[in-house]
């Protein structure tokens, strides 16, 4: 099973990157990534729940950070 | 000495918080017009302090730098002040929806490919070049911020005080 | 307009008091951005707990953030002990020593006494250090009636190629007290009143005359160590946030914690039981007082025409040799300008800790650390979910959110002797989340 995800993982990584040649956009082609629901802590309070509940039920606890994307103004 | 001056200069350059200075000055990237209030192309504006705004409706700070933006115009047109704001918007529509909200007493020019904003480098969103009367940039900012303004007054006031 | 401040001055003058009383409730509101959530978490015969949440933000201008949260939950029903099912009735005593419960044959043993409301304040603050970088802070406080916990955190975040890369380093410190109910448990020491009787179980009160005696103090018979100990935790976090493409953000994060002090559960136990599977006692738990973590944390979030992928995964490992990987991932839907459909799933899986014991052999050696808490055994878990989002007129947003999470754990590789075979050790716990949110 833990082989299996980590093959699953790799070949998603993978499959991710080979589209991207060239990393990175111009500051004016940051539209989508400006809109609310790209944001990486769009979902604060729903994340912040969860959080709470895995980490009271489950051995591991932790993961996200909320640094990056967005619009890039400023 | 000439290479510790000019290793001062790049220090201080690179140390200049929010708005570049060009150690050069640049000519600024001409570019063709169609908006009824301005000639066909920037260089024709030659002789003006022009003021280029590149926005989208998707930035928030754009918000902000519109009724700034308004009230310069109105307070020095008549000195030769020409500011425009170029839109960079993949869609015309998401454009007009933000002008309904946040109006413009200055023309719009729309760039929804990039092409203009290729030409000047862009490094941010959004972004001010200060264009004086010999067609040269003279500055540049990144970004809009409120406690900016003074500054930003002060330079357009320097542009428009030189000759041509 | 009107409406919207008074909302505002009504919910949130709770956060705004705590930080200047004397300010006028609508000037000090004047730009926050709050999130509100009221939650209901229910197992099926187990714990329930609801939770409020009141999440505020203020921009500064100039890039300055001033964030706050304020958590309030409420937990009641019952958790499970450690102890083993049995073919027979049990009883056993509430960890404060008030009396004692029944356990029905075939049952799990669960311990009732969890009725807790805990308090949380978190705030937040974000500078510019730059114009490409910013420093941020934070504070943290937890309270419930037998837990405290302080915490500090910073980090600190710079963007490279016109924000299109961003590396972040953060750095926290949280100090927990536990002040348990009937003090602190000596490890493996027996706890006392757990006898198991064959008669059959017809009766449904608890018998609580046999510890009219101990009414007057707080404590049972058992040993104590202490009222309270503490335990201190050190998180490391670092921070990648790459923009691949127009459509598509990625996000890696590693992180490493080191946490020291008290990590027993002082409520819980393990059942000692003989060759035939009969249990002859129960001794509480010990674990040991410091765990090594470390996780890594990958992130990818793709604008779709109709809405957002949002897909993640984590592999966490540590020194109790407890492994796990999550998949999170959720897609969003857009239905409208203005409502949305999210549905949700997550699959999660762990290894059990190098001393979980579900049960200990009597005549065994004990060993060091044991614990029989099924949450930190071997286990997979799943959650499925649906939200539906709508934002109204005034630009507030109300949606609602319902879950299904479903936990199984498994057999580790113990054999389980004589009758513990007949009864289900590794009992799967399945809860319901159903929560609603409101943003203005």
């Amino acid at each position: 099973m833990l082989k299996k995800a980590r093959i699953t993982v790799a070949f998603l990584i993978s499959t991710q990157l080979v589209g991207c040649v060239n990393l990175g956009v111009q500051p004016w082609e940051r539209d989508l990534l400006a809109k609310e629901e790209m944001a990486l802590d769009s979902e604060g309070n729903d994340l912040g729940l969860d959080d709470h509940i895995y980490f009271s039920k489950e051995a591991t606890s932790g993961g996200r950070a909320f640094a990056g994307g967005g619009c890039g103004c400023n | 000495m000439r290479q510790f001056l000019l290793s001062l200069l790049v220090i201080h350059i690179s140390f200049t918080p929010l708005s570049l200075s060009f150690a050069q000055e640049m000519a600024a990237p001409d570019f063709a017009i169609s908006n009824a209030q301005l000639p066909n192309k920037l260089s024709d504006l030659k002789g003006q302090v022009v003021y280029l705004d590149f926005w989208a409706s998707w930035c928030k700070p754009c918000r902000k730098s519109f009724p700034w933006m308004n009230q310069m115009q109105h307070k020095y047109a008549g000195e030769g002040l020409q500011i425009i704001a170029i839109n960079l918007d993949t869609e015309a529509a998401l454009a007009k929806a933000f002008l309904d909200k946040v109006p413009a007493q200055i023309p719009i020019v729309y760039d929804p490919k990039g092409k203009v904003a290729k030409g000047y480098e862009l490094l941010g969103m959004p972004s001010s070049y200060l264009i004086d009367k010999k067609g040269k940039i003279r500055f540049a900012h990144k970004g809009f911020f409120t406690r900016t303004e003074p500054l930003y007054e002060q330079e357009l006031i320097l542009l428009l005080n030189e000759k041509e | 307009m009107k409406k919207k401040l008074n909302i505002s001055a009504a919910l949130a003058s709770a956060t705004c008091a705590l930080l200047h009383p004397y300010a006028s409730a609508n000037e000090m509101l004047e730009g926050w951005k709050i999130d509100t959530s009221l939650m209901y978490y229910g197992e099926t015969d187990r714990v329930s707990a609801v939770e409020a949440v009141i999440a505020g933000q203020k921009d500064f201008g100039e890039e300055q953030l001033l964030s706050g949260k304020i958590v309030i939950d409420t937990l009641t029903g019952a958790s499970a002990t450690g102890a083993v099912a049995q073919l027979t009735a049990q009883t056993v005593s509430r960890p404060s020593g008030e009396g004692t419960y029944t356990v029905s044959p075939g049952e799990t043993p669960l311990d009732d006494t969890f009725k807790d409301t805990r308090v949380q304040l978190d705030g937040q603050w974000t500078q510019p250090w730059s114009d490409v970088s910013r420093i941020t802070t934070g504070l943290h406080l937890s309270t419930e009636h037998d837990y405290y916990s302080l915490g500090f955190n910073g980090s600190y975040a710079h963007d490279f190629y016109n924000k299109n890369t961003t590396l972040s380093a953060g750095l926290a410190y949280s100090y927990d007290v536990i002040k348990p109910e009937g003090g602190l448990p000596v490890p493996f020491a027996t706890k006392t009143a757990s006898i198991n009787t064959s008669e059959d179980y017809d009766d449904n009160e608890d018998d609580e005359s046999e510890d009219d005696d101990d009414d007057n103090d707080n404590y049972d018979n058992d040993e104590r160590l202490g009222s309270s100990d503490n335990k201190s935790t050190v998180d490391v976090l670092f921070g990648l946030t790459q923009v691949m493409n127009r459509r598509m953000l990625m996000q890696f994060n590693l992180g490493f914690s080191e946490i020291s002090g008290y990590s027993t559960d002082p409520y819980k136990v393990l059942s000692i039981v003989n060759e035939q599977g009969l249990t002859q006692s129960l001794v509480y738990e010990n674990r040991p007082d410091s765990r090594t973590k470390t996780f890594a944390f990958w992130q990818t979030k793709y604008a779709l025409d109709f809405g957002v992928v949002d897909f993640s995964y984590r592999f966490a490992t540590d020194d109790w040799k407890v492994d796990s990987h999550t998949f999170d991932s959720r897609l969003r839907i857009n239905l409208t300008d203005s409502s949305y459909l999210q549905p949700h799933f997550r699959y999660y899986n762990q290894s059990a800790a190098e001393f979980f014991h579900p049960f200990l052999m009597e005549g065994q050696v004990l060993p060091e650390f044991a614990t029989a808490d099924y949450r930190l055994g071997e286990m997979s878990a799943y959650t499925f979910g649906l939200k539906y989002g709508t934002k109204m007129d005034n630009g507030d947003e109300l949606s609602f959110r319902l879950e299904y999470y479903q936990q199984s754990p498994k057999n580790a590789g113990f054999t389980e002797p004589g009758t513990l075979q007949d009864v289900d050790l590794y009992p799967s716990v399945k809860a319901v989340i159903a929560q609603v949110n409101y943003r203005f």
